[in-house]
């Protein structure tokens, strides 16, 4: 089996293809016969058998570019693992453990506690994510005429879980009860698996349950995709739009169309929790641009899309392109096309884009792109929400840039607001997510964690600088940060970064101003800063020179800078109002 | 049905060809676990319902196939 044949396995083969695959992919990152590019160490403690899900997981991982180092504690020793402080699972100390357990006792308050005794233990002795799950509240056939008293009791105990554990931030909740619920209890559950293997889950269920192991992964490292790039004909509507013309191609209420639009109401709802979209199709222009600005049915229009490549050039090559004018990393997207052959040739040429697996009938195209999961995120900021139409008035902001003569026509037409303030309580979330996404323009790239810079905001001696931009295209969000550390004499500038869509509209310059001038109030006499190069961040290499700031030093780590207040002349901020 | 059953010791194990004198314990990767998935495929591969008593059995291609023939699976 080769690794062409690896990526398109759906989870419908059979656990003992999938088991074989996972065989062959630990043994090639166990010889370096191959090399995937995000790594998770992950442990399974459970009541019952995980051996078999763990090899889907091994599996869909690998398809998404991620390898799982799995530790599965030997059969039945939940108790054991979880209480014992020096237990295998807490000398391995995985990032993420998943405790997969069963109800044993009917009696939910005892159940209750003793899943709580299990999770204060873990929390105790581990500084990990713990995944947890809700009991399937499945009802058995009725013996009278009654409501089922076990499911209900269940129920119960479910909520009682969600309600106590679902904001906390070092555990996640895996919604057994409604994902069985989602598959029919019939089909998910399996006796006859509990007897020949102890796992009480079929192996179709096995799959799903796969792919909703792997989404907490996803989330908890933050390797969610950031983009979906999609063709046209056939998968956004049915039918060709260069043959069959506006009112040939099949969407809308009425069957066959009924499930393009069961897509792209989905798609949307990913455009809604900031997934950013573009198109990569193979047909005329003007053809997809009539049928995004005029077809009655559409869901999709123009304005959704960040970028539009539609030509008859090859795929990947759009591809790149795509990546380039949205400015971000080839691998931070999804390609979905109905075609095998292009899904094909966009695996070998541009292997780093993540392309989906379709079935054949697009009644399922929805169901697919929910379930794959590579948009996964353990929670959604406001930025998050508002993402996906940033990016689309980002490609109109270009189209307007290249109507201007100049640069300079362009950056004063833009009508820029800028507003710089201290970060709130609100702004903590979208802080982290700042400091662990930006790679382009990020002087330090020091990543932090929610926790990191909730203690922070805290902290009298530093001050974190948010900054939001507005233009007449739309508001930017907050897309530049400065975290600073505060000494009576000087202040250091930690962290100095820019979202890479206001990069060359010299916002920069006004918060390295604020800052400054900041200091200059509190009767400090220097500002410091650092460049620490990484392979992403070459853009900023001369930035502290550019703002006036004095090299001190350079190793091979880090350049040290310093600028003097008294000799700090403002920036003339020509293009920029500054707002409140 | 020779065929359909080599279809699966091939995704299984990664055997071309199988023979009567093949069983769990002369065959590499055959285990307890990859007998579980072996019954499931057996099961999907010839829409029969395989109860574990008779799964403990099916140790061997011999087994297997003498079962499948009880089970009036046609061989071919």
């Amino acid at each position: 089996m080769n690794w062409e044949s690896f990526k398109k396995l759906k989870g419908d083969e059979g656990w003992l293809v999938i088991r074989r695959a996972a065989k062959a992919i630990q043994d090639a990152l166990r010889q370096k016969m191959m090399t995937l590019k995000h790594k998770a160490d992950v442990a399974f403690v459970s009541s019952y058998t995980t051996d078999p899900l763990a090899d889907y997981v091994q599996v869909f991982a690998a398809q998404s570019d991620l390898a799982v180092n799995q530790y599965i504690a030997p059969y039945g020793q939940f108790n054991q693992e979880l209480l014992n402080p020096k237990s295998e699972l807490y000398r391995i100390s995985p990032q993420i453990t998943f405790l997969l357990i069963e109800a044993e006792s009917d009696a939910i308050d005892e159940q209750a506690s003793r899943l709580q005794g299990l999770v204060d233990a873990f929390l105790k002795n581990s500084t990990g994510t713990l995944v947890i799950n809700t009991f399937p509240a499945c009802p058995s056939w009725p013996l009278q005429v009654l409501p089922d008293q076990r499911r209900i009791l269940i129920e119960k105990l479910n909520s009682g879980i969600i309600e106590r554990y679902q904001n906390h931030p070092r555990i996640q909740i895996l919604d057994l009860d409604a994902l069985v619920a989602y598959a029919g209890c019939q089909n998910a559950m399996s006796p006859q698996m509990m007897s020949m293997a102890r796992i009480p889950f079929s192996e179709t269920f096995l799959g799903m349950l796969a792919r909703r192991v792997i989404s907490h992964i996803i989330a908890t490292l933050g390797l969610a995709r950031k983009c979906l790039v999609l063709d046209c004909d056939n998968t956004l509507w049915g039918g060709i739009i260069g043959e069959d013309g506006l009112d040939g191609i099949q969407i809308g209420h009425d069957s066959p169309g009924r499930e393009y639009l069961e897509f792209q109401k989905t798609i949307l709802e990913l455009y809604e929790q900031g997934v950013i979209l573009a198109i990569n199709s193979k047909n005329n222009y003007d053809d997809v641009m009539q049928v995004l600005n005029e077809h009655p049915q559409m869901l999709l229009r123009e304005k959704h899309f960040a970028s539009i490549a539609v030509n008859w050039e090859a795929k990947p090559q759009n591809m790149q392109k795509i990546a380039e004018q949205i400015n971000i990393g080839l691998d931070t997207i999804v390609f979905i096309d109905d075609n095998p052959a292009e899904r094909q040739m966009m695996r070998q040429l541009l292997p780093q884009v993540e392309t989906i697996e379709m079935p054949a009938d697009p009644s399922l195209f929805a169901r697919t792109l929910r379930e794959t999961g590579c948009f996964t995120r353990a929670y959604l900021t406001e930025e998050d929400k508002n993402r996906g139409q940033i990016y689309a008035d980002q490609r109109q902001r270009e189209q307007f840039q290249q109507s201007c003569a100049t640069l300079d026509d362009f950056l004063k037409s833009l009508e820029m607001v800028v507003s710089i303030r201290p970060a709130g309580k609100d702004d903590i979330k979208r802080v982290a997510q700042l400091t662990q996404r930006t790679n382009q323009f990020n002087l330090t790239t020091r990543r932090y964690t929610e926790a990191d810079i909730a203690a922070m905001a805290q902290n009298p001696n530093w001050r974190i600088y948010v900054l939001g931009l507005k233009d007449k295209f739309g508001d930017n969000g907050t897309v530049g940060l400065a975290q600073v550390e505060i000494q009576p004499k000087q202040w250091r500038v930690d962290t100095f970064l820019m979202s890479c869509r206001v990069i060359g509209r010299q916002v920069e310059d006004a918060l390295v101003d604020r800052i400054c001038r900041d200091a200059a109030k509190a009767g400090c006499i220097s500002v410091s800063a650092e460049y620490i190069p990484t392979a992403k961040n070459n853009l900023v290499a001369g930035f502290w020179d550019k703002s006036s700031f004095k090299k001190l030093a350079t190793d091979k780590n880090a350049t040290r800078y310093e600028l003097l207040l008294e000799e700090y002349k403002p920036k003339i901020l020509q293009y920029l109002n500054l707002g409140e | 049905m020779y065929k359909q059953l080599e279809k699966i010791f091939s995704q299984a194990f990664g055997v071309d060809k199988i023979d009567m004198s093949m069983s769990i314990d002369s065959v590499p990767g055959w285990d307890s676990m990859a007998h579980v998935g072996l019954i499931l495929a057996l099961q999907k591969e010839f829409a029969i319902s395989i109860p574990p008593a008779d799964a403990i059995e099916l140790t061997s291609v011999k087994n297997i196939i003498q079962y499948l023939v009880n089970r009036n699976i046609s061989s071919g």
